[in-house]
């Protein structure tokens, strides 16, 4: 900022009242935080007035622009308006950065044109003969208006902070308000910001060639007016800058009102247009949409099509049915196999925490013999390795009665009644269903084959679960026989389910099919499944396992 | 058939009261007599519906015999609902109603529905507890109450069915939390994975309901 600022107002400064002046000085020493205010308001003034005239440093040009604010203020339409607050945000900002140099004195002349500026929005400031309707000094105006603002409403005192703080408020409106002023510009065909900003560096150069000995006379006579405008100024200086404030607050209300509804009705018809793009009337969209009551589909059309939707529908309900018949998990779960092992799992769990008890109430000594003794439990119930003992049943016994004697003898020990029967009795079904039907199609012999092995595990689930509970309520328990039981048992069982796997697949084999594809994935699924099967009794005889060590501990 | 929901009831009181034959009237329409002692527990399972909604009862059949007593409380948890039963011409198995309230409240989930069923009422000529003491005892322990006669199915299928409205009933003011099985409920398989070879596994997989009965 050059040091010529304070002397050039103070020299435009010259022509106002001696009273008024007097007044002033005095307010200095009274109050020093008005001054500082608007000392920092008008440095913001004139930083932007700089500003917006492309880094114009000569003064008077600020001047110049105030003429020609006043001027440009009989023929601005709102829309220009609206542009002006988007910079006058801008300016704000600067001002808050702004060090407080610039002599208190600057404040005749903002404080006089900004009365013009709000209240007299008149024709009163016509004979200025600045020609281009210089739209920057709008913004320039209202920038100091609302900087003065600030300046009352929150400078009291903590201006630095505040002004740091609206700074970065400013800085986010303006680039808020850019954005809707930017819409706006488009939408109704005001010139595009950068655009007034190369019509204004224009008008300021031309002021800059025009002599400075003209401004000059021009000010005073600038500044006498607007004295008169606001005759309570000298009664009390205040006076001006409340109107000011108060008219500035009514006009920008005004403004962001009428700003508003513009954006709305803009927005609203656009949206038409982009609606309307391609489509006059929106005949294709209300057509798309089902409205045109013109096109009503033929009831028989209707009908055929609900038709084919329901036969497709069937067909799909068709296939999940027979997907679901073979499912394995589903089978399991029909034939109780689900519930049993949750059943024993129950069992397993509780039987578990009473082991937990019993070692926590131990003797440090006897925990180690209780620790021990269950790992022996678990030792026994170890799964022997493939004992290729195959014990062919006698010729004169059938397989599910040679199932039944195994199963009998592997349990012997365990000194329970246990059912074998529904085991038995369904390999027996399984044999004659394989026998009985010759002619079979693959997919027959699949389901059947999943199914079976879904309902010998389930069996052979209830079986662990049964065993168990009675082994629970048992008064003299024998872990060791009993551990050595459970294992030939879970052998005889694995081997059952393998057992049928290959009666099925056997069985497969021999159909004679074009489809070698479909019944060799058959054949895998079958083999796959009962190690499911597998999986699901050496599971059960995991369960069991607390069952047995309970009874030693 | 697939199923909205599956409701896990357990039946409990004393033995010899009627437990198997409530169930065996209620899944398969038939009564029997001569039963053999119930080992542990029994399954058995039904479709119904309620409020449109096809859902799956299974039901655990416990073991009234007190040896089993230790095993069939670790049978509790994870019901929704339970059917108390005893038998209208013997005393002895109303008074023990308290220590098997006492049992179930302690195993089981503080939700839990609880039907008292008076069984037996075919046989009024040998009446020992009045209806109206029945209705007292539930009114007391807040239960609902029914007699039913497993012989002549008489009430049978509303003692099950009220309880699974009850039960319905909860869920939808949210009582129960569906998601959580422990409150025996579970929700149905919405489009069960279609055939093939599944992978082993353990207890949680959700299945396709039986048929009628087991």
């Amino acid at each position: 900022m050059p040091s010529s600022d304070s002397e050039d107002f103070e020299s435009a400064d010259e022509g106002s009242p001696e009273t008024d002046k007097k007044v002033r000085k005095k307010r200095t020493s009274s109050s020093h935080y008005s001054d500082s205010n608007s000392q920092e308001t008008n440095t913001g003034d004139k930083v932007t007035a700089k500003d917006n005239s492309q880094k114009v440093n000569v003064e008077p040009n600020v001047e110049a622009k105030t003429d020609g604010w006043d001027d440009f203020d009989i023929d601005c339409p709102v829309e220009n308006e609206k542009l002006t607050k988007v910079k006058e945000t801008k300016k704000l900002t600067k001002e808050a950065d702004k060090p407080q140099s610039t002599g208190w004195d600057d404040f005749d002349d903002w404080g006089n044109d900004d009365a013009t500026a709000t209240t007299a929005v008149t024709t009163e400031k016509t004979q200025t003969d600045k020609s281009a309707a210089d739209i920057k000094e709008l913004t320039d105006r209202l920038a100091s208006a609302t900087s003065k603002n600030s300046g009352w409403g929150w400078g009291w005192g903590v201006d630095s902070l505040l002004s740091t703080a609206s700074a970065g408020i400013t800085t986010l409106t303006s680039q808020v308000s850019q954005g809707i002023s930017t819409v706006l510009e488009t939408g109704i065909g005001a010139p595009d910001p950068e655009e007034l900003a190369r019509i204004n560096a224009k008008t300021t150069e031309n002021t800059e060639q025009k002599s400075s000995s003209e401004h000059k006379s021009i000010e005073p006579s600038v500044v006498q007016e607007k004295e008169q405008t606001s005759p309570n100024e000298g009664s009390f200086p205040f006076g001006s800058l409340f109107s000011g404030v108060t008219k500035f607050v009514e006009t920008t209300g005004t403004k962001v009102i009428a700003g508003g509804l513009d954006t709305l009705e803009t927005i609203g018809k656009k949206t038409m247009e982009v609606l309307q793009d391609g489509d006059p009337g929106l005949a294709k969209k209300r057509a798309m949409l089902g409205l045109d009551p013109g096109e009503k589909p033929v009831l028989s059309q209707i009908l055929r099509e609900a038709k084919a939707k329901a036969d497709e529908e069937d067909k799909i309900r068709e296939e999940k049915r027979e997907a679901k018949e073979v499912h394995y998990e589903n089978l399991f779960d029909d034939f109780e196999g689900l519930v049993h092992l949750e059943a024993l799992e129950m069992l397993s769990k509780q039987v578990n925490m009473r082991i937990e008890e019993r070692l926590r109430a131990a003797e440090p000594e006897k925990k180690q013999d209780i620790k021990e003794t269950m790992q022996q439990v678990v030792e026994l119930c170890e799964i022997p390795e493939d004992e290729e003992d195959d014990d062919e049943a006698p010729e004169h016994q059938s397989k599910p009665d040679a199932l039944h004697d195994r199963l009998q003898t592997a349990t012997q020990d365990l000194g329970l009644k246990l059912q074998f029967q529904p085991i038995v009795k369904q390999y027996t079904d399984v044999l004659a269903w394989l026998s009985s039907n010759s002619n079979l199609n693959e997919k027959a012999v699949y389901k059947r084959a999943v199914s079976s092995l879904a309902q010998a595990t389930a069996l052979a689930v209830e079986i662990y679960h049964k065993t168990a509970e009675m082994l629970l309520v048992k008064t003299r328990r024998s872990t060791a026989d009993e551990a050595d039981a459970m294992t030939q048992m879970t052998v005889v069982l694995t081997k059952h389910v393998g057992e049928l796997a290959t009666l099925f697949t056997a069985n497969m084999n021999s159909i004679e099919t074009d489809n070698k594809d479909q019944v060799n994935t058959y054949i895998t699924n079958i083999f796959l499944e009962s190690g499911n099967s597998s999986t699901y009794i050496q599971n059960a005889f995991q369960l069991t396992l607390p069952i047995l060590q309970i009874g030693a501990v | 058939m697939a199923y909205a929901y599956l409701f896990k009831y357990i039946i409990i009181g004393d033995t010899g009261v009627g437990k198997s034959c409530l169930l065996l009237q209620f899944t398969d329409k038939r009564f029997q007599p001569v039963h053999d002692l119930t080992i542990g527990v029994e399954f058995g399972a039904r479709m119904i519906t309620i409020d449109g909604k096809q859902i799956k009862l299974q039901i655990w059949d416990t073991a009234g015999q007190e040896a089993f007593r230790s095993i069939t409380r670790s049978y509790y948890r994870g019901a929704a609902g339970a059917l108390l039963v005893y038998d209208i011409t013997r005393r002895d198995t109303f008074n023990h109603l308290t220590t098997w309230l006492e049992d179930a409240r302690q195993h089981s989930n503080s939700n839990m529905v609880i039907m008292l069923i008076g069984n037996k009422s075919d046989l009024e000529s040998r009446r020992e507890v009045k209806k109206e003491e029945g209705e007292a005892f539930a009114r007391e322990h807040g239960l609902v109450f029914m007699e039913t006669s497993a012989k002549t199915a008489a009430n049978v299928e509303e003692a099950f069915i009220n309880t699974a409205k009850e039960i319905y009933e909860k869920i939808q003011e949210g009582v129960f939390d569906i998601n959580n099985e422990a409150n025996g409920i579970k929700i149905g398989p919405q489009h069960s994975a279609a055939g093939g070879a599944s992978g082993a596994g353990g207890a949680g997989a959700g299945g396709a309901a039986g048929g009628g009965c087991c």
